[in-house]
């Protein structure tokens, strides 16, 4: 479903690069935990498979496209196959519940019996029955996530990636987060979630790929999160100066579709 | 349901920066009123030409049977022996006489008609009124006074005029009427455009979640940037309504009110009327459509990332 190709990404031609020669294969249905520093490389992984950036080096494929090839137009197509959960949830303040699920089945054109129809369904999936018409502001931080992730799988996507989803929860309310990223995966969805949070890697028992560096140090089924501070070694294995990657700050995913520093929004 | 909810965007949208909105109105409506004025200065200037301005230079005059009081029409309308005396004299003038029209009484009416149409002298007119002409093209411009001296006072001839001359001077206050009026256009379609930008950032930055989630579930460019260019689209065409109507009462009120009345003593110079500023209006909607775009097109390509 997601394949890497010995891929590198260096974001500015002399920078050390972000990914490097990562070569990994993900199949469709699976539970992949994307583990490993800030700065190791899980951010850029996630966007390099939605194209919201482009690869220096390397193939990729997701859901049968390949990245490379794709015009920018069809971009698009592409992401209408991902669905994206975000760590601080992005959901819209104006909008209840209902109408955040919404949102995206109209932005892509549904019939109005479809959304009718899908919208329920999904609130169901994530356990938020019955509160369609609240808003995102008189919801505690484990529901808000858990509408954000109904608005990334109410159009069914074949793949659901979550970037750092339980970051800002507590571990409780985490371990539910992950058993509703558990529960569509169960729908034959492929799901990839980026984190660091020990604790549910260790609870879930699934397939952990490690990055340190850039670079895929560690891809093993029923894995754990511990491990990658047990062996000293590893750290060794890296050229000196260059411990938990190279010394790039901590990106996020852009949420600012524009360049400009204006007035504040008047939402 | 993908319209309805554009629909909504695009509502929700002017309802967020109404400020905005209204000053992309304002200037786009005070830059075309000014385009506006421009135009119709030029289709003042066209019109006050009439059909002989740029062909020939001095006009023979022929009495008609209301032209008494002028001594060389003591026998009325002039007959056709003086006239064809009267041509036989300006032709015996060649070369510098390169060229004599006889314009008839008939002819000479229907073109006061064209040019006149929306003046309220119309009315005063008849076709005997009108006097017959000769209308002679030199071959050098200058030697107006040779041909004017020759064939005045004659039999049968009325006034001999260069009508170049009184309206020279009406042109060129006219044709710095629309210089200014175009340069002050051309300052504020800058302002417009500049607006048009600075509000469609800020529409875009209000909307920066909205535009992130929509990048990233998917939805097509056009759905994105659709409502962004409508939303100038609306304020640039009700700028462009508001402009009209400023021109509409400009000639309405002003010119048609102020200078069209009959007998008020000045020159008879054939003024644009109202039709003159629906024959402008497709073009300046056309304009205004094709700058909004263009901003529009521009901002979103540089601000809004898809």
């Amino acid at each position: 479903m997601i394949r890497f190709e010995n891929v590198t990404m260096k974001y500015g031609a002399n920078d050390a690069p972000a990914l490097d020669d990562v070569s990994l294969d993900i199949g469709r249905g699976e539970f992949a935990f994307l583990v490993g520093a800030s700065g190791s490389g899980k951010s850029t992984l996630i966007q390099l498979t939605t194209r919201e950036l482009v690869a220096t080096r390397g193939k990729i494929l997701v859901a049968g496209k390949d990245l490379r090839a794709m015009p920018d137009r069809r971009v698009p197509m592409l992401r209408r196959e991902i669905g994206v959960v975000f760590q601080d949830f992005r959901l819209l303040d104006g909008k209840t519940v209902y109408q955040n699920v919404a949102f995206v089945l109209k932005v892509l054109g549904a019939k109005r019996h479809v959304i009718k129809q899908l919208v329920p369904e999904t609130l169901e999936l994530v356990g938020l029955e019955g509160k369609a018409r609240r808003m995102p502001h008189e919801l505690s931080g484990g529901e808000q996530q858990r509408v954000a992730i109904a608005r990334a799988v109410v159009k069914k996507p074949p793949i659901l990636l979550a970037d750092e989803p339980t970051g800002n929860l507590d571990p409780e309310i985490s371990e539910d987060i992950v058993k509703v990223l558990d529960r569509i995966n169960k729908t034959n969805t492929t799901v990839v979630v980026a984190t660091h949070d020990q604790g549910i890697v260790d609870n879930f028992a699934k397939r952990v790929i490690e990055l340190r560096g850039g670079t895929v140090i560690r891809d093993e089924q029923n894995g754990r999160y511990a491990e990658m501070l047990a062996p000293t070694s590893a750290r060794r294995t890296r050229p000196a100066g260059s411990p938990g990657g190279p010394g790039r700050p901590a990106r996020r995913p852009a949420e600012d579709p524009t360049t400009v520093a204006g007035s504040p929004a008047d939402r | 349901m993908r319209l309805q909810f554009m629909l909504g965007e695009i509502a929700s949208g002017i309802r967020r920066n109404a400020s905005m909105m209204a000053s992309v109105v304002l200037v786009s409506m005070i830059s075309l009123f000014f385009i506006g004025t421009g135009l119709l200065a030029q289709r003042e200037v066209d019109l006050a030409k009439g059909y002989w301005y740029d062909k020939v230079q001095v006009s023979v005059f022929l009495c008609t049977s209301q032209s008494s009081d002028v001594p060389s029409c003591a026998d009325g309308a002039a007959s056709p022996v003086q006239t064809a005396s009267i041509k036989r004299e300006l032709l015996a003038q060649q070369p510098l006489v390169e060229q004599v029209y006889y314009e008839s009484s008939t002819q000479a009416y229907s073109r006061f008609k064209t040019q006149f149409a929306s003046s309220p002298y119309l009315s005063q007119i008849s076709p005997q009124s009108m006097p017959a002409a000769f209308r002679v093209k030199l071959s050098d411009p200058k030697r107006y006074g040779d041909v004017a001296s020759l064939v005045s006072g004659a039999d049968g001839v009325e006034a001999v005029s260069d009508q170049g001359k009184v309206l020279d001077t009406f042109f060129k206050i006219l044709n710095l009427l629309s210089i200014g009026a175009v340069v002050l256009a051309g300052l504020m379609a800058v302002c417009a455009v500049l607006l048009m930008t600075t509000t469609i950032r800020q529409v875009a930055f209000s909307r920066r979640r909205q535009v992130g989630i929509m990048r990233v579930v998917g939805a097509s460019n056009s759905v994105i940037y659709l409502p962004f260019v409508i939303e100038t689209m609306v304020a640039t065409l009700l700028g462009a309504v508001l402009a009209i109507a400023g021109l509409w009462a400009l000639i309405h009120f002003g010119i048609n009110h102020l200078f069209n009345h009959v007998g008020n003593g000045g020159d008879l110079v054939s003024l644009i009327g109202t039709d003159d500023l629906w024959a402008i209006t497709p073009w300046m909607f056309l304009g205004t459509v094709v700058l909004a775009l263009f901003t529009a097109w521009l901002t979103l390509r540089r601000h809004v990332r898809v």
